[in-house]
């Protein structure tokens, strides 16, 4: 039976905390009285996931069974998440390949012949060959690559199609393919809540013209958070898009869970709580530490984006949206969700090498915005864990650094727009229509490996929740410039920043430090 | 007394090692290792036939390890590196349950380590490469060497039909997968010549299947009379075992295999020939692992 998350409060016996810092790691003491919040335990996994998929591919909730609905001469699509979940990325065989392997073997039973496979990017970056191959594994990828396996273009005037307007005005794109197909088969992988559900079709396989709908200022602002479906605007709207696609097109929802086991072997002290680790624990730090602090940037970088995360299967659902959407985020918040009683004064996370939309790339600044402000601090239901007002602290080294091939239109978002202003609003006002339809970002999300021109944007608006509700924003061990670019304060060390955060909340505040990765959802009272 | 028995010392030893070298020159020179026959020699018959082993010694252990180890320290990364192959196909010769004849073109000395590395580690430890007796097997060093690291054996190309292919029928009866050149000898333009019947002779003979392959680009890397490869892209293309309808000819079920090699040579993917995508999917089907007692 695994732990359920915990929240302790620190004494003198109490250990150092380790705190992610980029590519590196960091052990820090908390005032006496602090609290941390630990995840659960990662669930025990299914220990035959190929029996599990099969049995919900034929007893599907609220659906017929898939291979009832297979049939000879008919178009089937199957798309798929991309590389951006899980994090860090799934040691092979990912659980979509078992998916759709058993769907593809039901299909070839079935005589199918017209079957494509579809990446659900919707504007983020095409993935390599060998991404794309690790996702689906080698043989699908020998079958159908590179004519029936592709992946989705927003930008493409002829593969995208427009349904309609949502009752709110939410203007709907769906991939042509998708809407000539007599079945589309949509293979998911939920590791937060926000995933999944009517979310998956209506970004996954839409246009900047759908997606905008929802990824703007005003609905992130009512989403609080968007890591709680039912308090999020974010997916309010999706909802109203999905409902229209689901009338446009025959959908069959396969959503999968995995439990929060993060970390291989070689870094198993991050996924434990301090007060387990052993002597091997200590050293595997001891040494990480050394050689993180050591190490040149991109040495580091290549050591970490190689790690594997050892994700086992704790729960797959077919059948219609709703209802399995239902059970997938129920399957999610047991393993994720911690009560915390009450809000604190200041809240700490430690930022990590790795976000949804940096695999295999540096995370620069704006994503260590929107991963430690975006993400990170969503990650909560009811309410914040930080007061209104209060002071969030992050660690990160906020290094001047850009992937040139995956993140082009970020540069000129730094350099451009930040340069004149931080405020979400004033930004999107001013800023994000021009670089969306900027032809050479454009060019570069459909042929190269680029992030779509409006993503910076929206990996800024993901943040503004978090900019508009703490009074004080600290980045702790970042590069100074560049934090002051970003509109926040810099320390040097986290004592320096507590001293600066009593300036706003005041003397003895309250503190909660957010240990994660491995993901948690504070469940606040 | 022997050399090192210590009482000459260096300079008895230098003089064994110059006796050594001496000898390997006077022999090189006396038969011309690496120079065309004399003129004054005396005329030497059209045919040379097979020799009477045909390289047995290259599929026997631990020959086979060594040809592995060179194989995989040299030959396909060398192929990898100057030629990038781009294999589509390939799950028609992950898993071979029974041998077959890869009948590809021929216009390059590469063709044959771009086949290799087209094929599973499995297969291509299972496979032979009929190679001309009259021109590699001219130079027993140079034919031995190659059936070290290809796996060669001497194929003559100018006896009686039954005589030349009895060897590789035999292999093939005896579980080997075949590398087979239908054409004869290289293209000299690249493009695709005549396939000759003998391929489907055999093929009938063995009841063994044809995998046609097209490689594109190796006439660019060593085209004939080139000594050195250049680097540049290639793709293989390997399409779906064909086997010889009731009652078809050799010569018939040749100039079949040789159409589909000349389909598969063209741009879009050949549905018929590489199979549907129901046909691959099946034939990537992962082996079922077996448990011994």
């Amino acid at each position: 039976m695994a732990r359920p998350g915990a929240v302790i409060e620190v004494d003198r016996n109490t250990p150092p905390v380790l705190f992610h810092f980029g590519e590196g790691v960091r052990l820090e003491k908390l005032p006496l009285g602090a609290r941390i919040v630990y995840p659960p335990d990662p669930l025990e996994p299914m220990t035959n996931p190929e029996r599990a998929i099969k049995r919900a591919l034929t007893k599907p909730l609220d659906d017929d069974p898939l291979k009832s609905l297979l049939r000879k001469g008919m178009k089937l699509t199957i798309a798929f998440d991309d590389l951006s979940l899980p994090l860090p990325p799934m040691a092979a065989p990912d659980v979509r390949q078992l998916v759709m392997e058993e769907v593809i073997d039901m299909a070839a039973e079935a005589g199918v012949e017209d079957i494509h496979l579809i990446a659900a990017l919707g504007l983020h970056r095409r993935m390599t060959a060998d991404e794309i191959r690790h996702i689906v594994g080698d043989r699908i990828f020998s079958t159908f690559w590179p004519d029936r396996l592709y992946q989705h273009d927003g930008e493409d005037p002829e593969a995208n199609v427009y349904i309609g307007k949502t009752a709110e005005g939410e203007e709907v794109t769906l991939h042509k393919r998708a809407t000539e197909s007599d079945l589309v088969v949509y293979v998911n992988l939920t590791l937060v809540p926000m995933d999944g559900g009517h979310k998956s079709m209506s970004t996954g396989l839409a246009s900047y013209r759908g997606i905008r709908a929802h990824h703007n200022v005003k609905t992130l602002l009512a989403s609080r958070s968007y890591m709680n479906p039912p308090d999020s605007a974010l997916h309010h709207s999706c909802v109203r898009q999905g409902q229209l696609i689901e009338d446009t097109v025959r959908v069959f929802h396969i959503e999968t869970t995995v439990n929060n086991h993060a970390f291989p072997s070689i870094a198993n002290f991050m996924q434990k709580r301090e007060t387990d680790w052993t002597a091997q624990d200590q050293a595997m730090f001891l040494g990480m530490k050394q050689l993180t602090d050591l190490a040149p940037p991109a040495f580091k970088r290549n050591v970490f984006h190689a790690m594997r995360a050892p994700y086992g299967l704790t729960g797959v659902n077919a059948g219609q949206v709703d209802a399995v959407h239902e059970k997938t985020l129920e399957a999610v918040r047991n393993q994720i969700a911690v009560r915390v009683e009450g809000q604190t004064d200041v809240v700490t996370i430690g930022v990590p090498y790795l976000g949804p939309y940096n695999v295999n790339a540096p995370m620069n600044p704006v994503l260590v915005v929107c991963m430690g402000l975006g993400y990170l601090f969503n990650f909560y239901r009811n309410k914040p864990v930080l007061r209104k007002g209060g002071v969030a602290i992050l660690t990160h080294p906020c290094r001047y650094e850009f992937d040139a091939v995956q993140h082009p239109s970020y540069i000129d978002f730094y350099d451009e727009v930040l340069a004149d202003t931080t405020a979400p609003a004033e930004i999107e006002a001013k800023y994000e229509l021009r670089f969306a339809e900027d032809p050479w970002f454009r060019q570069l999300y459909r042929k190269s490996n680029a992030y779509h021109g409006a993503h910076p944007f929206y990996a800024w608006y993901w943040a503004a929740h978090a900019m508009e509700h703490a009074g004080d924003i600290i980045i702790v061990g970042g590069d100074r410039e560049v934090v002051h670019r970003l509109g926040f304060k810099c320390a040097t060390t986290l004592e320096d920043a507590f001293e600066m955060a009593e300036q706003t909340v005041g003397r003895h505040p309250s503190v909660t430090h957010m240990r994660m990765p491995p993901i948690l959802l504070a469940d606040v009272e | 007394m022997p050399w090192y028995s210590g009482d000459r010392g260096p300079m008895q030893l230098a003089r064994a090692f110059g006796d050594v070298i001496n000898d390997v020159q006077r022999v090189r020179r006396g038969w011309r290792w690496d120079t065309p026959r004399p003129r004054t020699w005396p005329e030497q018959g059209a045919v040379v036939p097979a020799p009477a082993s045909d390289l047995g010694w290259a599929r026997q252990e631990p020959v086979r390890t060594i040809r592995w180890l060179i194989q995989h320290g040299l030959l396909l990364p060398f192929t990898e590196a100057m030629a990038h192959p781009k294999v589509e196909g390939r799950e028609w010769v992950t898993e071979l349950e029974r041998p077959v004849i890869f009948a590809a073109n021929h216009s390059s000395h590469a063709d044959t380590s771009l086949v290799l590395h087209a094929l599973s580690d499995r297969a291509r430890d299972r496979t032979v490469v009929a190679a001309a007796a009259d021109y590699w097997y001219k130079r027993p060093l140079l034919g031995n060497l190659v059936g070290l690291f290809l796996n060669t054996f001497p194929f003559s190309r100018t006896g009686g039909a039954k005589e030349q292919l009895h060897s590789a029928s035999r292999l093939l009866k005896a579980g080997w997968n075949l590398v087979f050149f239908a054409e004869g000898s290289r293209s000299p333009d690249g493009r695709i010549q005549e396939f000759k019947p003998g391929l489907g002779f055999l093929s009938n003979e063995t009841g063994t299947p044809v995998v046609p392959l097209h490689i594109r680009g190796a006439h660019r890397i060593m085209p004939k009379g080139q000594k050195l490869p250049l680097p540049g892209p290639v793709r293989v293309r390997i399409g779906k075992p064909m086997t010889a309808q009731p009652k078809e000819g050799s010569r018939e079920f040749t100039a079949r295999v040789e159409q589909a090699v000349r389909a598969l040579a063209e741009e879009p993917r050949q549905p018929e020939l590489q199979g549907t995508w129901i046909e691959r999917w099946r034939a990537l089907k992962p082996r079922e692992p077996e448990y011994l007692d």
